[in-house]
């Protein structure tokens, strides 16, 4: 039997609602290319584990981060297989980017596959094209991010542009894939009317999409910079009020994009 | 926090109170009774105290109500459960009420004598005074709700569910024709024809209860000045005078006949009302005479009765399910039924739903909707697992197994042929910590249950564990003979002749139900503290005999001292596998306890010669009371917070998402005890925004095992806000155990415990 191809995981969520159909298992793997400032996960950054202390229990230490085999991790993800089914739910593979741990995810999503169990990937789209033509036949939905529209931005506000995240967009859309675009709303950051007319563009250039939806940011992963010995973000935005949220979609439903969320 | 029956002694105290002149001549009267016929026959006995009793404990019908039949049941009197076991006396009670009224001497001395009378000649009395001393040392107290112990006896004859079906097809006449019948057939003198002569008697006071009735609704309607209450009741006395002389024709005549029966009986359990209500149902909806609008309000009606009858531990009505005769008209009933649970935010009845792969969709998709809005009802049962499991843990046929009805707090019975009143109770977690005392309580400083020995001799896991195992096995038993001698003591003493009337196969065999007539005498016993012990065992196994971190003594030193000084010790025990996470280690030691108690239990039936003897894992309270008189346990567990749930996990240690946590449920074997209670809090964004998500979470859970689901959907915020300002949140409605409540209703540790359960977003 071969080896068992072994990944850094951080974190692995059951029933998972919010990241694709149905009822869901989440994987989070470390690493990522980009760094955005309203990252909720920055424990993703870095592709190693990291110790952080614990503020609240002096003495003790939490660990982000910990070396796992495909089995290991695909016997949790069994466990919930039943409710997969009934619900069309599957796995998701996240991040961090999930595909800057490449050999590792395309393992997970292969053994899913063979499991029966069906597949999303939550990505940036900040990777190599080969990479994306390589998984095409693994995943089922691509959970795709949108994040500027202004490339110039992106790479401000991510520390990259977003020109290989667009071309890759492209690649996928143009191959077929299955595409959930994903839209993080910062007021003061992205929630311009360029920007949303930006997302109205591409849900006209690509009018297969499976859905656009919107994604208001939140600040509860915002106390992990601290506690990872990180810079705290440079962050001008706040989380959007309901009336805030109603008004983004209102402003994309006349631009002719129906969200979802 | 009332306890089981305590809500209806409250209101008979509160009527005796209340009431003019001498507030206790009822219960003289039926004292007098009794002593009348102390040396005749246990049925003349009974049949003269039920004459006592009704129609004079009946109170006046309500403007609002549609139906007729309220109850206040007297402070000396006989009642299967509502008040005590068969005759009792309720003496504290009594004295406050002798207190309060300053009779003169002569009628207080009268009093003291009746008083007197009872104490020895109380139903529970002599059950207590029929002990062998072997049950005595086992079970030394009968104050569960005080004082710590093991194990504790109850004294009801809960649970039962007359044959409601047969009473609506033969109505009175038809009963008092096969009465008849089989008195000509019975060889006269023997105690079948004795037993049909009284049998007899008890439906002429039932027919005397529809006439009683009758009158006072003509009475009322020719004192109404308004036109439309006048009709009402004029048409409600119509329908009381036609009972005695036709069988039910009509949905009204069904309601109203069943709910006095039930009354009468004083069974508070209704069985499958959808079997045999919806045939009444359809039949006036289709010939027009009976509108849904007016349908829905006669259900209200019922509802408010039952609610006013309040026992919010019992009172259970189910619908749906597989075995129904005919389910058209039994669905139509149900989806009314569930429309009127929904409609009416009340705690009672505990409206159920058994369902199936398969069945008519509509009743799901309404259930879901009254769960969604917060109600709490229906209380859901898996028939594609319960049926089977019920055949094998009540060794009864398939056929046989469609009928279950779980009554009460979720305890199993088969509907009108069998009895298995849940009258044990077991904290299993005390088990464990007397074990660990080497056969003292710690709370009391008193030897207690089996010497198992000193804890410096478990070297091994499995020697701590048969250790605990031969304290289980010792107070089982004794709860086991103690059911079987509450039986004997019983029927002995009463026929409990509503009962027996409508109960398989009292009739053909010529028996009272509790002296051989009932099909199936079972018990059960009700245990507790199960998933502290397992939790409490896994900590363990892990800490002192895996990794050896800890000595025994050391962390039992630790919850000796409530984990003062031992913060760091306790912190390790939280840390171990805790079940409701999908964990193996944990989840496989709770499967061990729930196998141990569950097999041992059914292992008593044969020796002590009941039908079958189960464990239900159910939650009335007990869990809190319980955990009062039980020290800091192993799991982590501080001294005095409440026992985990039934089945659930501790509150808030079920921490890797809804579907571990469900996974966790549905591992514990259904097929060897008579109901297991679970309870899952989800929020209301979830049901609002992910319907569907939700329903496959269930769907997913049932599919694998999972028995019943009792779902309260809330949100953190107005759980909250409740505590802070009770006024504004009357109507917020939640699922504490095997029963639902206000949640301003319930005390500050109760309302804690529900905050504190894992919600479900």
């Amino acid at each position: 039997m071969p080896e068992s191809p072994t990944g850094i995981v951080f974190d692995i969520q059951r029933a998972a609602l919010h990241d694709g159909p149905g009822v869901r298992t989440v994987v989070f793997l470390k690493g990522c290319y980009l760094r955005c400032q309203w990252c909720h996960n920055p424990e993703s950054w870095a592709l190693e584990p990291q110790v952080a202390a614990q503020p609240d229990a002096p003495g003790q230490h939490r660990t982000f981060g910990r070396t796992m085999s495909v089995a290991e991790v695909m016997q949790i993800v069994l466990r919930d297989r039943v409710y997969y089914e009934v619900s069309g739910g599957g796995i998701t593979l996240s991040g961090g980017e999930p595909t800057f741990q490449f050999e590792f995810c395309k393992a997970l999503l292969r053994a899913a596959q063979d499991h029966g169990i069906p597949t999303c990937l939550d990505t940036s789209g900040q990777d190599k094209q080969e990479d994306f033509a390589e998984l095409l036949p693994l995943v089922d939905l691509f959970l795709y991010d949108y994040k500027l529209t202004s490339s110039e931005s992106h790479l401000r506000w991510t520390g990259e542009g977003n020109e290989r995240i667009l071309n890759n967009l492209d690649f996928l859309y143009q191959s077929g894939a299955t595409i959930l675009l994903r839209c993080p709303i910062l007021p003061g950051i992205n929630d311009s009317q360029e920007h949303l007319e930006g997302i109205a563009a591409l849900s006209r250039k690509y009018p297969r999409l499976r859905g656009i939806e919107i994604l208001p940011y939140h600040d509860i992963g915002h106390y992990k910079f601290g506690l990872l010995g990180l810079d705290p973000p440079r962050l001008t935005t706040s989380v959007p009020t309901e009336k805030e949220q109603l008004r983004y979609k209102q402003v994309l439903a006349g631009l002719g994009v129906q969200t979802t969320s | 926090m009332q306890t089981l029956n305590e809500i209806s002694i409250d209101a008979a105290y509160e009527a005796a109170r209340q009431r003019t002149g001498n507030p206790l001549e009822l219960e003289l009267a039926f004292t007098r009774a009794y002593r009348e016929c102390a040396v005749t026959h246990a049925f003349a006995r009974e049949l003269k105290c039920l004459g006592v009793m009704f129609p004079a404990i009946l109170l006046p019908i309500e403007p609002s109500d549609l139906l007729a039949g309220r109850i206040r049941y007297p402070l000396v009197g006989f009642s299967a459960e509502a008040m005590g076991l068969g005759y009792y006396c309720r003496e504290d009670e009594i004295r406050e009420v002798l207190r309060l009224a300053e009779l003169p001497p002569e009628k207080s001395g009268e009093v003291e004598e009746m008083l007197e009378f009872w104490r020895g000649e109380n139903t529970q009395a002599k059950t207590r005074a029929a002990y062998p001393p072997a049950v005595r040392e086992a079970l030394p107290s009968d104050n569960w709700t005080v004082e710590s112990g093991i194990v504790f006896p109850l004294y009801r004859m809960a649970g039962t569910v007359p044959d409601y079906g047969k009473l609506l097809r033969l109505g009175i006449p038809g009963l008092r024709r096969e009465l008849e019948q089989r008195i000509g057939d019975a060889l006269p003198g023997t105690e079948e024809s004795r037993l049909l002569q009284h049998l007899q008697g008890a439906v002429e006071i039932l027919e005397n209860a529809c006439r009683h009735y009758a009158k006072q609704a003509e009475l009322q309607a020719s004192h109404a000045t308004d036109a439309a209450v006048k009709e009402q009741l004029q048409n409600m006395s119509q329908c009381l005078a036609g009972l005695p002389l036709h069988p039910p024709a009509t949905f009204q005549e069904a309601l109203q006949l069943f709910w006095l029966y039930a009354l009468l009986s004083g069974s508070w359990n209704y069985g499958r009302m959808d079997v045999y209500m919806g045939p009444y149902l359809a039949r006036d909806v289709e010939a027009g005479i009976l509108g849904e609008g007016e349908a829905l309000r006669l259900l209200h009606s019922l509802w408010q009765l039952m609610n006013a009858y309040s026992n919010q531990y019992n009172n259970r009505v189910f619908v749906g399910g597989m075995g129904r005769d005919n389910p058209e008209e039994a669905d139509r009933f149900a989806l009314l039924a569930l429309e009127a649970s929904r409609s009416l935010p009340l705690n009672q009845p505990q409206l159920s739903l058994r369902f199936y792969e398969g069945q008519n969709p509509e009743l799901m998709a309404l259930a879901i909707t009254s769960l969604g809005e917060g109600r709490t009802f229906p209380l859901l049962y898996n028939d594609d697992v319960n049926v089977p499991a019920v055949s094998k843990a009540f060794h009864v046929s398939h056929d046989e197994a469609l009928q279950y009805v779980p009554f009460g707090c979720g305890e199993y019975v088969l509907d009108h042929r069998g009895v298995g009143t849940p009258n044990g109770l077991i904290n299993l977690m005390k088990c464990l910590e007397v074990t660990l005392h080497g056969g003292i309580d710690p709370v009391t400083g008193r030897a207690m249950g089996n010497a198992t020995g000193e804890v410096r001799g478990f070297r091994t896991f499995e020697e701590l564990w048969s250790a605990y195992c031969r304290q289980v096995e010792y107070h089982v038993a004794a709860l086991a003979l103690q059911e079987k001698i509450e039986y004997e003591v019983v029927g002995e003493t009463s026929p409990f002749l509503m009962l027996s009337l409508l109960y398989d196969d009292c009739l053909e065999r010529g028996r009272s139900i509790f002296s051989g007539g009932v099909r199936y005498l079972g018990g059960t016993l009700e245990a507790y503290g199960n998933i502290n012990a397992s939790d409490s065992l896994a900590a363990l196994k892990k800490w002192v005999y895996d990794e050896r971190r800890y000595t025994l003594q050391e962390v039992v030193a630790a919850c000796d001292a409530n984990f003062e000084g031992y913060e760091a010790l306790r912190a390790d025990l939280l840390l171990a596998p805790k079940f409701g996470n999908d964990d193996d280690e944990a989840d496989s030691m709770a499967q061990r306890v729930h196998n141990h108690v569950c097999h041992v239990a059914m292992e008593q039936a044969g020796k002590v010669g009941l039908h079958s003897y189960l464990v239900v894992i159910i939650n009335n309270w007990v869990n809190a009371l319980f955990g009062k008189t039980t020290a800091a346990s192993p799991d982590g567990r501080l001294a005095g917070e409440t026992l985990a749930n039934a089945v659930n996990p501790s509150p808030g240690m079920d921490r890797n998402g809804v579907t571990a946590f469900l996974n966790s449920l549905a591992k514990l074997d259904a097929n060897i005890h008579a109901g297991a209670v679970q309870n899952m809090k989800f929020s209301k964004s979830l049901f609002t925004r992910h319907r569907a998500k939700l329903e496959a979470l269930l769907a997913g859970y049932f599919r694998q095992g999972g028995t019943q689901a009792m779902v309260t959907v809330v949100s953190r915020g107005d759980l909250e806000a409740a505590m802070r300002e009770p006024g504004k949140w009357g109507h917020l409605m939640v699922r504490v155990g095997g029963f639902s409540a206000r949640f301003i209703d319930l005390p500050h540790e109760a309302q804690l415990d529900v905050l504190h359960r894992t919600l479900y977003e």
